[in-house]
């Protein structure tokens, strides 16, 4: 498999997918212009990691801002990564915020609880 | 317009604190540049949580506008933000389907009175309904502005004709 690397822009982020290291990184702003053509060069990539042998995944998002209709392709992410770790991977996710972001914190509670197995670890960015 | 009008437009806008005020066509490319102008115009450095909280509300309601509006060949509507005693309000307006208003007008009566745990909690559901990723966010833009409105955001529905409605809505922060 290839590594994804997409570097950032005003409105999308920096998503970076590493085999060796078996990390997913998710950085930046997300609003762009067309989601479903932006996302859809990253959840395949996902999709693929889930049916394949590979075991485990680190993965750690730091967004600053993310729009209503990018929301749903980050569920998609997480749904997937949930499927994968039901088949038996290890899957760490790390959410972080920026301080005092309380919209951004309450969302990754509120993906922390929607995904209560994947371990989502909410966190002030350092 | 007489040039009279535009004096009373003008010692209206000030008194109301306008800093921002559209009404016509909205493109993507639009309203990315009013909200850069936005962002620098409204807290950025000072207040930087007040100045994406602003800049939220206002992505959220200009997509709306422009998934949502009928009535042009192009997506139209009003954008107005005011700053008064540094509450500021985001204003959005556009022409919509009278069949699809009596269960926004539902949906915006319910959110207007929810506390913000009732309203965290609509979101939450309405993330889990979202599996696919094409389209508009299926009411999550709704949620986020009242999520992060200050006071409850007040609507308002005005008739056009037999087949349209025009929707005003406006978030304080």
């Amino acid at each position: 498999m290839n590594d994804l690397i997409i570097e950032s822009t005003d409105r999308t982020p920096a998503i970076r997918f590493i085999h060796q290291t078996l990390r997913l990184e998710i950085e930046g702003e997300s609003y762009p212009e067309d989601v479903a053509a932006f996302y859809g060069q990253v959840i395949p990539t996902i999709e693929q990691w889930q049916r394949s042998d590979v075991t485990s995944l680190e993965v750690s998002i730091n967004l600053i801002y993310i729009n209503s209709s990018s929301m749903k392709a980050l569920y998609r992410i997480f749904d997937v990564l949930d499927h994968g770790r039901a088949s038996g991977k290890q899957v760490r996710v790390q959410w972080s915020y920026v301080e005092d972001d309380d919209v951004m914190q309450e969302l990754g509670e509120d993906f922390r609880d929607r995904f209560p197995e994947l371990a989502v670890d909410v966190k002030v960015t350092d | 317009m007489k040039i009279d009008t535009a004096i009373a437009m003008r010692s209206q806008m000030q008194t109301d604190g306008v800093i921002m005020a559209y009404n016509g066509e909205i493109s993507d490319e639009l309203m990315i540049t009013l909200a850069e102008i936005l962002k620098r115009r409204v807290g950025d450095g000072a207040d930087p949580k007040r100045s994406r909280t602003v800049f939220a509300v206002f992505m959220e309601g200009v997509q709306n506008l422009i998934w949502h509006s009928v009535g042009s060949v192009r997506p139209a509507g009003m954008v107005i933000i005011s700053e008064v005693e540094s509450e500021v309000t985001v204003m959005c307006a556009n022409r919509i389907p009278r069949t699809s208003a009596a269960s926004l007008k539902q949906t915006l009566e319910q959110l207007a009175l929810a506390d913000k745990d009732t309203i965290r909690q609509l979101y939450r559901e309405g993330m889990s309904r979202t599996v696919e990723y094409e389209g508009p966010g299926a009411g999550l833009g709704l949620l986020e502005i009242a999520r992060r409105s200050k006071q409850p955001i007040s609507f308002a529905f005005v008739d056009v004709s037999e087949e349209e409605v025009d929707y005003f809505i406006a978030a304080r922060i």
